[in-house]
């Protein structure tokens, strides 16, 4: 991020930014920058709070205006969410979905598969819900169906049939892999009584709790037993957070 | 959150581990208030227009977001599964606020927003995006920008 600033600056354009990791931008040294102490993914603080995207807003236009640099600025507050999570403690955030908590152990891919199927089509209407209420979708590439089928062949060892000719098996099943996990964000929080959860409650909800996740574990293995080079990388970096393998 | 220091093993590693250059020089533009500068936006989230190309590897390439973009149509491709997504899928002004954007302008606080934003893919190799952004310098000031921000995710 702080390269790019540098570069745009060396060729005239006046630049500020925002920083979420100080020690690289530390190190870059760009001409303006605001440090915020929010998580990745969301530099300008929190979703639905546009008092707080504001300030972060302005705090980072404002050094625009300063007389000389470079400037490293903190940002004073934190995410209200970081305080809420706090509050959670141990508890967390209950999902009120509760699946097939057997297969959580189930190693019998076919079983699996099974399984994840019946979990896709539990949270297919409250996706269609959530879409027709919002007009919007994270998903990009894969509809929840093709999607689970892309991903459940996969797993199981089957040869997948490829439905999107201009992309690369690595790419499609890395897109497929978002576009699920997109996907029952957004259905799993459209259900009556299920407030949005903090990004850290529906990553452990999802990696842990859910078949999709054990799917897309039984995708990362495949990968990486296969010949071809970016598969390998993508099951080895692509599909599963590094705090959730 | 995100002092490195603070931050739990592997990611802490992997972050540490991102290319991160340091420059022998530091340029500085000058330029007029706030007021009648005009704002684009550059995000290295991995964005783009529904329908446009996905981002696929460390190349460098970005994307171009037209202004008029709605929130239904901007979507997000990034490779990295290390960053929370669920905060965009909530509300796109979490890393690319043109709601803020164009609220600042109507009450005068900015001079304009630009016609064009952009996106390039973060955690890409600096290097393999220098040619692209001393490119985007000129297609910036044919839209008249006098103020870049870059938002990182």
């Amino acid at each position: 991020m702080g390269a790019l600033a540098h570069y745009l600056e060396s060729e005239g354009i006046p630049t500020t930014q925002i920083s979420l990791i100080r020690e690289h931008t530390e190190t870059i040294r760009p001409p303006r920058a605001l440090w915020v102490s929010f998580e990745l993914g969301r530099p300008l603080g929190a979703p639905g709070n546009p008092a707080l995207q504001r300030r972060v807003l302005m705090a980072a236009l404002q050094l625009l205006d300063a007389p000389e640099g470079p400037l490293l600025v903190d940002f004073p507050e934190e995410a209200p969410e970081d305080a809420l999570d706090d509050d959670r403690g141990l508890e967390g955030w209950s999902c009120p979905v509760s699946f097939a908590p057997e297969m959580r152990q189930e190693t019998d891919l076919e079983r699996l598969r099974s399984a994840f199927n019946r979990e896709v089509a539990e949270l297919l209407p409250w996706y269609d819900l959530n879409l027709e209420r919002h007009d919007r979708t994270a998903v990009v590439e894969f509809s929840p169906d093709a999607a689970s089928e892309l991903l459940g062949s996969f797993a199981a060892g089957e040869q997948p049939v490829m439905t999107k000719a201009d992309l690369s098996l690595s790419t499609a099943l890395r897109l497929a892999a978002q576009d699920l996990k997109s996907f029952y964000f957004e259905a799993v929080t459209a259900r009556p009584g299920s407030a949005a959860p903090s990004s850290g409650e529906f990553s452990r909800w999802f990696w842990q709790e859910t078949t999709a996740g054990r799917i897309l574990k039984a995708v990362k293995e495949r990968c990486l037993k296969e010949t071809d080079k970016s598969l390998r990388k993508t099951g080895a970096l692509l599909l599963i957070p590094l705090d959730q393998t | 959150m995100v002092e490195l220091n603070r931050m739990p093993e592997p990611m802490r590693s992997h972050l540490v581990k991102l290319p991160c250059p340091s420059f022998n020089s530091q340029p500085w533009v000058p330029g007029k208030p706030l007021a009648s500068r005009r704002i684009s936006l550059i995000s290295t989230a991995g964005l783009q227009r529904r329908g446009d190309r996905p981002f696929e590897g460390m190349t460098g390439d970005y994307r171009v977001i037209s202004g008029e973009i709605k929130a239904r149509d901007l979507v997000m491709t990034h490779i990295s599964t290390n960053f929370d997504r669920t905060g965009f899928q909530q509300d796109w002004n979490i890393v690319f606020p043109l709601d803020r954007l164009r609220e600042l302008e109507v009450e005068g606080i900015i001079g304009s927003v630009a016609v064009y934003h952009y996106s390039f893919m973060g955690a890409t190799d600096p290097a393999e995006m220098e040619s692209a952004a001393r490119n985007l310098a000129a297609l910036l000031k044919g839209d008249g920008v006098d103020g870049a921000l870059l938002v990182p995710v």
